[in-house]
């Protein structure tokens, strides 16, 4: 059987007295693009620098490609590339001259072509400094030098802020066409439509543990919706009792607020003989999608 | 390029090195400047010694004791001179250039968010550490040298007899020494602070106090001992004493002190959390 690319077994961070993280076990495979959602403080950035020998676990284990991350970090490092979340590159340097350097600490030979195709990509000026950089393309220096060594396993720790639509979607292609070639991708993010997006499975961890691991086919059949409807007559507990309507937030009057689970179609069908004045579908935040894991 | 044997990892040093280079010029040209500039007062010194001695002969005898000068006959001369009034610019403002790049040399990666792409390239925390230090003590011995060298220029432009090079170079150990230590120091308290924010001031402050210590346990004597806290106490400044040598017991106490912080250093940035 394959070994896992990422193995975190009983893992365990306390700052003190407070939970950073605990018991997180996770197993990614090889190939896999895998997400890591959780609102901020969850503990994904915990546990993506305990994955990188930033801080130090408390508790429990980590392997990348079968190496200990504390023992074995520098042959790790080597295979891995990383995009922090709020990290500043150095600002007196030129994008150009800090994405060199970065690639001189690697072992893959030249980068400089890898480098030239992923600037055209991004639209990147290579020639100015770090400082004068707006925060996007702050995001694509760190995309960059992420990928400049052709990591086997890359780790993404919310890699959109900052980045504008059409980028976005560049990225994700581009990440595609990385995972197409073999690479391993570990994403984390806060935004549930882009990991959705791109991912094959999801773990989904609030306040330092993990509640859900989810293929996200299992999650798409879900179909979880936010829905917001304005009748023209006051509520009936019909409507209430539709099968699918979950954690219902607002409920006075004639207005009805509520997580949906399943076929939004069905809910319309379901409510064609009601008089509607206001209806609006949306994506849940990830504190309602936790609402419905914890039920 | 990868360097898994090597203790040190060549890309970090020559960027380092290079970071580095504006402010090590600030601090030499302003040292070099220094010293030159109150080496060109020895002539107009020495012309007009008799009043001078005068003007000396109304303080007491001890009071330069603190820049190695025991009388006041020792300032004629011309590393006297030197002793008295330009030793102070290496060991305190060379001091202050150690400890605040040895305080930032590591810590700024985590002040300014670099942490996280320099934590994250194939370097071990003990190729990160050994890289920086070295840095540090290659600046440092730039700065020494030549600040040495100037100084020699100097002496050599102004000296009206001849003078022991040997004991410069003595005092001029002496001073490296001290700026090592205080560099070590500066890189020591920085691996201590764990959410980092750049400690420059209290490195500066270490460095006034320590020598203000010492000062005050030289023209006091109830606060004698006190000097002993302070390195400035392990500087013999006496280049005139005809038995004028290195003392290997203050030697041993730089060496050991700056390697005893050097090692704590190491283990503790090893062992450290890094927050970007």
């Amino acid at each position: 059987m394959e070994q896992p690319v990422i193995r975190i077994k009983d893992l365990t961070r306390y700052y003190g007295k407070s939970k950073g993280i605990e018991h997180v076990n996770l197993s990614i495979n090889q190939g896999e693009i895998f997400g890591f959602i959780g609102p901020n403080g969850a503990g994904k950035s915990t546990t993506i620098r305990i994955l990188l020998n930033l801080i130090f676990p408390t508790g429990g284990s980590a392997e990348i490609m079968g190496m200990d991350v504390i023992k074995e970090s520098k042959k790790i490092k080597n295979l891995t590339g990383y995009i922090p979340s709020d990290a500043n590159a150095y600002e007196n340097m030129t994008a150009g001259a800090f994405l060199r350097y970065c690639s001189r600490f690697y072992s893959s030979g030249n980068s400089d072509r890898k480098i030239r195709e992923l600037t055209v990509l991004f639209d990147l000026d290579t020639k100015r400094k770090i400082a004068d950089l707006s925060r996007g393309n702050r995001k694509k220096v760190a995309i960059i030098q992420s990928l400049v060594h052709n990591p086997k396993l890359l780790i993404l720790d919310e890699p959109t802020t900052g980045l504008d639509p059409l980028m976005q979607e560049r990225f994700f292609d581009l990440l595609r066409k990385e995972n197409h070639n073999g690479m391993t991708i570990f994403f984390s993010s806060h935004v549930l439509s882009e990991v959705q997006l791109l991912c094959e499975r999801i773990a989904i961890i609030k306040a330092g543990n993990i509640i859900k691991i989810e293929h996200i086919d299992t999650l798409r059949k879900k179909q979880l919706k936010k829905v917001f409807i304005e009748f023209e007559e006051n509520l009936t507990s019909d409507i209430i009792n539709i099968k699918g309507i979950e954690n219902i937030m607002q409920n006075t009057g004639n207005m009805l607020s509520f997580v949906y689970s399943g076929d939004i179609n069905d809910l319309i069908v379901k409510l064609s003989g009601k008089k509607l004045m206001n209806m609006t579908i949306e994506e849940p935040s990830l504190e309602e999608i936790f609402m419905h894991y914890y039920k | 390029m990868i360097h898994n044997r090597s203790l040190m990892n060549r890309n970090l040093l020559v960027k380092e090195f290079r970071v580095n280079t504006l402010s090590l010029t600030v601090w030499l040209l302003l040292i070099c400047f220094f010293v030159a500039f109150t080496m060109a007062f020895y002539p107009m010194f020495i012309e007009n010694q008799s009043q001078f001695m005068g003007l000396l002969n109304l303080f007491p005898a001890d009071i330069f004791e603190f820049k190695g000068v025991s009388n006041f006959d020792d300032l004629f001369s011309v590393l006297g001179f030197y002793a008295a009034n330009n030793t102070v610019y290496m060991q305190l403002f060379g001091s202050i250039y150690a400890i605040v790049l040895g305080s930032n040399i590591l810590l700024k990666e985590e002040y300014n968010k670099t942490a996280d792409f320099l934590l994250s390239r194939p370097l071990t925390r003990s190729d990160a550490y050994l890289t920086k230090a070295a840095v540090m003590i290659i600046n440092i011995l730039i700065l020494n040298i030549i600040v040495i060298l100037v100084g020699c220029v100097a002496i050599e432009f102004v000296k009206t007899e001849s003078y022991s090079f040997q004991s410069y170079l003595i005092l001029s150990f002496y001073t490296l020494l001290l700026n090592l230590l205080f560099g070590f120091a500066g890189l020591f308290l920085s691996t201590l602070i764990k959410r980092a924010r750049p400690i420059t001031t209290l490195g500066i402050g270490i460095v006034l106090f320590m020598y203000f210590l010492y000062t005050i346990s030289k023209i006091t004597a109830d606060a004698e001992k006190l000097g002993y806290i302070s390195p400035y106490k392990f500087v013999d400044a006496n280049v005139l004493n005809p038995d004028y040598s290195l003392n290997p017991w203050y030697v041993l106490y730089f060496a050991g002190l700056t390697a005893c912080l050097a090692i704590a250093a190491f283990f503790i940035y090893r062992q450290k959390d890094i927050y970007a």
